[in-house]
């Protein structure tokens, strides 16, 4: 349970600056950051406010009671400062989440969507704690923090006045209670500049048997790879780590500078994502090879350990996120793509990305590249990569 | 002839030689001990009609052979030319070191040919420089080393990889006889991964005191040294301690402190465990985006996984580097492995699927451990598996009748079975042993014969059942029927006095009422429940008088040296176990061990001893007490050591 969360000031100001010049009656947004079991710690390095929604409405705005014809302000004052305290917020949760889902593909390893922000007055706030609730549970869902993955999110708020930070807990698990959200002790620091840089290159070579049986007669390419990279994650979480030439044995706290290498050793030949059977028949096999280049970052206070496993989370992230992007790519515009083959059934012509093909009735060798990283810097020098 | 400063060392207190003439058996040494060091034999078992089938030879020896150890030459058992017959034992060693190793050329290697009289049991020994000279020459001094494992263990270490290895072969359906060299082909694939540069060796201790101080450490591929030419491995030089990785030497995983001699054993032994590891990091000129490719199957194909699970064993000396520890013993000992598998599984690759599990074993009278592939698909007392056994026990000089080969009796290298020496029974806590470490019988000039392994102490009471006064020949059998399952000859779970009960009742010794009674019962109805059982028979030897009994010691010695079992004692009076005599022929003096079930008290080996509910009895005590009453009767049950393997 995390119980105390630390702000980088130098990013939050920017933020307090920006949101108090904005002319927005309320603004939400996703909270970058980490959040740490061991130490029951939370960081939060940034915020992001959620973009305006493909048909250009604002993601989060306060209604007023419907009773609202009283003179009290409503032209004179459109930020509304001094509102009604029986006004609430009204959140596009579907599109918060969306949001998260996008943002969190660009994340590194010790880097996540961490939860919600909220700039709101104090009364709309305790008005809308059931729709803040719910969004902040939309954005696990949608960027689910792969390993041991805690049972909660941040749930920041800033209120405009008093101008004041406060930060909240909020529970996954249980149904949104009054007890769901629960204070905890916020204050700005400074985390930024004491990041440890984890850099790791991964190669991987997965041979997928395409099996004969009905069960696996309608997966198309992506489901196999889906498929392999989650049967592989178990492999890959059991892997051994040296950092800069060390194998990880205690669990030691990180204490030189500058950018640190890790190496992952994996077991030989044991592979673990081959369903052990004795014969089946295949009907071909899918290779899935390349390399993933991985960082992580890690907080002072956390161990090297931590780095290992933010590590190991951002390679399948990585490789998850790339079969997310062909898929809505493969979505938003089937028939206009280039990764396009033509497969020929039953004498019709049917055109479909290769991500999409049935391999079960394809009968021809076919290629599919992923998209690439690329990464770009973000905050104090970190970086960040975009797909 | 002879070279003055040449010796033949022997690190056994006496080798095992057959007494059938032209008999051959390899001598057995290592690269790491001075040159003609004898550590022991193994039998010949393959032979053609004039000279031993060295290819069948080899692939045995290959599999039970530590690496670490070697073939160093051979002893024939015959009358004839001594000389002439050193010849042809140098020959068959030369040629069985050639096949072992794959190499041709072994000029330079000494080989000893030894002779033994089959009479006598005299044996002359004789050394080859090289393969070119067919001179000989008379080694005359030979020294017998009483305590081999000292030798052995002092500097000696062993390295144990556990290596799980999953294949999957693809073959054509309506060609399956391709499988055999697709199958060969993803065998010589794991063969050439194993040297590959991105492979990773992790040596760490596997013992728990030094697993807590030392570091594991990580030898990368690329560092390793394959170079099979190369000269034999040679320890570190003690002064050029290298704080590089790759120098260490095995030692540095080994407990430091070895002062107490008993602890010098394969078992005791410190053990670095290596395990093989794939860096996924390395750089590599190859390394590209992900990408996807999908290959259809042209034909019907069909998968097939073959999994292997590899357990290597290799003896060191400490002062070993690890990196060539790496590449010169566990390496080659996977590789070894790997084919000898693949040859058993080839055959019927499409139809068995054998389970093969390596087990190690270290079996009496032979100070270094051997490494034995079983077939797990088929149980233990299968007549495949028996024959198997038989001709590992042939090879070894190991008796017909002791099942010291069997699973149960390997090297537990599991970090839980190494440091826990209680009783392996789920939940028991009965004693084990309890007249280890007894004050002596007293008996002047007495030759001790004791019982042959470990037996568990049951007595009254125990369990909460309360049998005082009734069961104690129940516990006396109680205790027999553990030394069997404790000796691995039965799996059978030691009967409860019920369960005794209901066997007589079974074979119509006794009728239904006796079941849940407090009957007693005697040797003759043990003797019945051990072959209902156990399928174990027995000789009973009667005496009319305790005063008798001392007639019987010679034949009770003789019974604990050959049989080695228990014996129950009943007859007019209570029941006792007998776990020994101390006989000394001359003067007719002798005592005997009893354990007695009699005992109520806690399993507590001091009240135990100190009660006198185990120890030495003599047939008339210093206060002039006959332990065994002159008025009375005794049956003495003597179970016979089954025979098999």
């Amino acid at each position: 349970m995390v119980k105390a969360v630390v702000g980088e000031e130098s990013q939050l100001q920017l933020v307090e600056d920006r949101l108090s010049q904005s002319s927005a009656p309320a603004q939400v947004g996703l909270v970058i950051g980490k959040l740490s079991s061991g130490l029951d710690r939370g960081f939060v390095y940034d915020l992001v406010p959620t973009p305006q929604n493909d048909v250009g409405q604002s993601a989060c705005s306060v209604l007023e009671p419907a009773k609202d014809n009283r003179k009290k302000g409503s032209n004179s004052k459109p930020k509304s400062q001094s509102s009604d305290s029986s006004s609430s917020l009204v959140i596009d949760k579907e599109w918060v989440a969306e949001h998260a889902r996008q943002v969190s593909r660009m994340m590194v390893g010790g880097i996540n969507v961490v939860g919600i922000y909220v700039w709101a007055s104090e009364a709309t706030f305790k008005n809308s704690t059931m729709v803040l609730c719910q969004t902040v549970k939309g954005v696990a869902e949608a960027a689910s923090l792969l390993e041991d993955d805690l049972d909660e999110r941040l749930l920041i708020h800033i209120c405009y006045s008093p101008r004041r930070w406060t930060c909240r807990n909020c529970t996954l698990s249980s149904n949104i209670t009054s007890s769901s959200l629960r204070p905890c002790d916020f204050k700005m620091g400074r985390v930024l500049t004491s990041l440890q840089t984890f850099k790791c290159f991964y190669n991987f070579d997965l041979s997928l048997p395409i099996y004969q049986e009905k069960a696996s007669k309608s997966e198309t390419l992506v489901d196999v790879l889906r498929n392999g990279i989650s049967n592989y994650v178990k492999e890959l979480r059991g892997a051994k780590a040296m950092i800069d030439g060390n194998l990880v044995v205690n669990d030691e706290i990180c204490t030189t500078n500058g950018l640190h290498e890790i190496e992952l050793l994996l077991p030989f030949m044991k592979d673990m994502y081959i369903e052990a059977c004795s014969q089946k028949d295949v009907v071909g096999i899918v290779n899935f090879t390349g390399s993933v280049c991985s960082f992580s970052f890690l907080n002072s206070k956390e161990s090297i350990s931590q780095a290992v496993a933010d590590i190991k989370d951002d390679i399948i992230r990585s490789l998850l996120s790339r079969l997310d992007i062909i898929c809505d790519e493969a979505d938003e515009d089937a028939g206009t793509n280039d990764d396009v083959i033509k497969e020929t059934r039953n004498d019709s012509l049917s055109e479909k990305p290769v991500s999409q093909l049935v391999l079960h009735s394809l009968r021809k060798n076919c290629n599919l590249s992923l998209p690439r990283r690329v990464f770009v810097p973000w905050l104090a020098g970190f970086k960040r990569p975009l797909c | 002839m002879e070279k003055n400063n040449r010796s033949i060392r022997i690190e056994c207190p006496k080798l095992l030689i057959t007494r059938n003439e032209s008999d051959l058996q390899w001598l057995i040494g290592s690269p790491f001990f001075p040159p003609l060091t004898i550590i022991s034999t193994f039998r010949c078992i393959h032979s053609g009609s004039s000279s031993p089938d060295f290819l069948k030879e080899s692939e045995e020896i290959r599999t039970l052979l530590l690496k670490g150890l070697d073939v160093i030459g051979a002893l024939i058992v015959g009358k004839s030319d001594p000389q002439k017959t050193a010849v042809t034992a140098v020959e068959a060693a030369r040629n069985l070191r050639k096949v072992l190793s794959g190499k041709t050329n072994l000029e330079n290697e000494e080989i000893i040919g030894a002779v033994a009289d089959p009479d006598t049991g005299d044996i002359r020994f004789f050394v080859s420089e090289n393969e070119r000279s067919a001179n000989l020459d008379l080694v005359n001094s030979v020294s017998y080393d009483a305590n081999p494992e000292k030798f052995l263990w002092e500097s000696g270490c062993l390295l144990l990889c556990q290596l799980p290895v999953k294949l999957p072969v693809c073959f054509p359906v309506n060609k399956p006889s391709d499988v055999e060299g697709i199958f060969s082909r993803a065998i010589e694939a794991v063969i050439a991964k194993l040297k590959d540069p991105n492979v990773v060796y992790m040596v760490e201790a596997s013992n728990k005191a030094s697993l807590d101080v030392v570091q594991p450490v990580i030898l990368r591929g690329a560092d390793l040294d394959f170079d099979t030419t190369a000269p034999n491995i040679e320890p570190l030089d003690e002064a050029a301690h290298s704080s590089e990785q790759k120098l260490l030497p095995c030692g540095h995983f080994c407990l430091k402190s070895k002062s107490t001699p008993h602890l010098f054993s394969a078992k005791n032994a410190d053990i670095l465990q290596v395990s093989v590891l794939l860096n996924r990091s390395e750089k590599s000129p190859k390394r590209s985006a992900p990408a996807v490719e999908y290959f259809p199957a042209m034909e019907e194909t069909r998968l097939l996984i073959v999994d292997f699970k590899l357990e290597v064993l290799c003896y060191a000396v400490q002062g070993i580097p690890l990196m060539h520890a790496i590449s010169k013993l566990i390496i080659p000992g996977l590789i070894d492995q790997l084919i000898s598998m693949k040859q058993t599984t080839l055959p019927n690759l499409l139809t068995q699927h054998p389970e093969l599990h390596p087990y190690h074993f270290c079996p009496p009278g032979i100070a270094h451990p051997v490494t034995v592939i079983y077939e797990l698909s088929y149980g233990e007392t299968e007549m495949k598996q028996v024959d198997a056994r038989r001709s590992l026990h042939m090879r070894l000089g190991l008796p017909f009748d002791r099942p010291l080969l069997r699973i149960a009796n390997s090297l537990d290298f599991s970090i839980k079975g190494r440091s826990s020496t209680s009783s392996t029974r789920k939940g028991s806590s009965l004693l084990k042993d309890v007249h280890v470490g007894i004050p002596s019988s007293g008996v002047s000039g007495g030759i001790v014969s004791l019982v042959q392994g470990s037996y568990e102490y049951y007595h009254y009471l125990q369990d909460g059942f309360d049998d005082s006064g009734w069961g104690c020949a129940y516990r006396s059998l109680q205790t027999i029927i553990s030394w069997f399952r404790l000796q691995h000859y039965s799996s059978v779970d030691v009967p409860s006095h019920r369960e005794i009960q209901q066997s007589l009742v079974d074979i119509g010794d006794k009728d239904p009422a006796f079941i849940g009674s407090r009957e007693w019962i005697g040797a003759i109805e043990l003797s019945f429940v051990l072959d209902k059982l156990l399928g174990v028979s027995c000789k009973v030897i009667n005496v009319r008088s305790g005063s008798e009994l001392p007639e019987k010691c010679r034949e009770l010695a003789f019974h604990f040296e050959t049989q080695g079992t228990p014996i129950m004692i009943g007859g007019g009076v209570l029941a006792y176990t007998l776990l020994g005599v101390d006989y000394n022929e001359a003067t007719g003096e002798c005592a005997y061990l009893i354990l007695d079930p009699h005992y109520t008290g806690s399993d507590d080996v001091k009240k135990i001893v100190n009660g006198g509910w185990c120890g030495w009895k003599k047939s008339v005590d210093s206060k002039g007490k006959s332990f065994f009453l002159q008025d009375k009767f005794y049956n003495l049950l003597l179970p016979q050591r089954p025979n098999m393997v």
